[in-house]
């Protein structure tokens, strides 16, 4: 299921929950684990979860007791494959921008300003 | 909400040039020299116009063999020259919603320069939009790179 970019950024726009999801990237985790780091009520915590758990980022596991959280990665996926798209556009960019900059410098020095005085010492 | 109310929709991008800082400004604001560079992999960048002070605008498309033309307008809001420029960059139509912030700033580094992209797109909207743009296909998105790229939103 997708719930779209719309939810999944609502989701994202908390620092908890955003830590909570990095957590949770390095493997499962119950309730109390996730709550630990942090200053938070266990109710707060949970509250985060059934965010997260709207937007299809996360996913509970069935043992009542336990309830263990997972990262479900359809939705950020998508947010990371458009920044990820994003950066590529730039990377791929500011490649050839170093490239083309060494171009421009020897243009530079083929035509030296106009103000440079002519009898300009050469060392 | 606090002033991190945009930081899921930030993309920042730094890159250290090994010139001079008015060098890298020029072939960012020439357009002689911005065609040469500017565009993903795979695309070719055409300027018609290009005014760079507050309030003038820069007119290109970029054209793909594959999937086409795009068009594509950058309107200056701040220009200081040569440290730092602020634009609105959209798809040329007056109140699209899809337009999105940026702010480059130039810095100097004994002869090199750090240039740093931030981006700031307005909502979801404009998300679903760009997927198409360029329509690489990603996917090669490990958890271990999620866990980075959300650390990286703190």
């Amino acid at each position: 299921m997708n719930p779209g970019l719309d939810t999944t950024f609502s989701a994202l726009s908390d620092p908890t929950r955003r830590a909570i999801l990095a957590r949770l990237a390095k493997g499962d985790a119950t309730v109390l684990e996730l709550a630990e780091p942090f200053s938070m009520s266990l109710p707060a915590v949970s509250k985060h979860l059934k965010v997260l758990e709207r937007a299809g980022l996360i996913a509970r596991g069935r043992d009542a007791q336990r309830r263990p959280c997972r990262l479900e990665t359809g939705p950020l996926k998508e947010v990371a494959e458009f920044a990820e798209r994003y950066r590529e556009h730039w990377e791929a960019s500011f490649d050839r921008l170093d490239g083309y900059l060494e171009t421009m410098k020897k243009i530079q020095t083929k035509q030296p300003k106009k103000q440079a005085p002519k009898n300009r010492a050469i060392k | 909400m606090s002033k991190n109310d945009t930081a899921e929709r930030e993309i920042i991008i730094t890159r250290i040039f090994n010139a001079p800082r008015d060098l890298v400004f020029q072939a960012f604001t020439d357009p002689k020299h911005v065609d040469h560079w500017y565009g993903p992999r795979g695309f070719s960048t055409k300027t018609s116009d290009m005014d760079v002070r507050p309030g003038g605008k820069w007119n290109f498309v970029m054209r793909h063999e594959q999937y086409g033309v795009f068009k594509n307008r950058i309107v200056y809001r701040e220009v200081k020259r040569p440290s730092r420029l602020e634009y609105t960059h959209d798809s040329g139509v007056d109140g699209d919603p899809s337009a999105f912030e940026v702010t480059v700033t130039f810095e100097e580094m004994s002869g090199k320069t750090k240039v740093t992209m931030h981006s700031v797109f307005p909502s979801a909207a404009e998300l679903e939009r760009v997927k198409g743009f360029g329509a690489v296909e990603g996917g090669k998105q490990t958890l271990e790179r999620l866990a980075e790229w959300l650390a990286e939103l703190e």
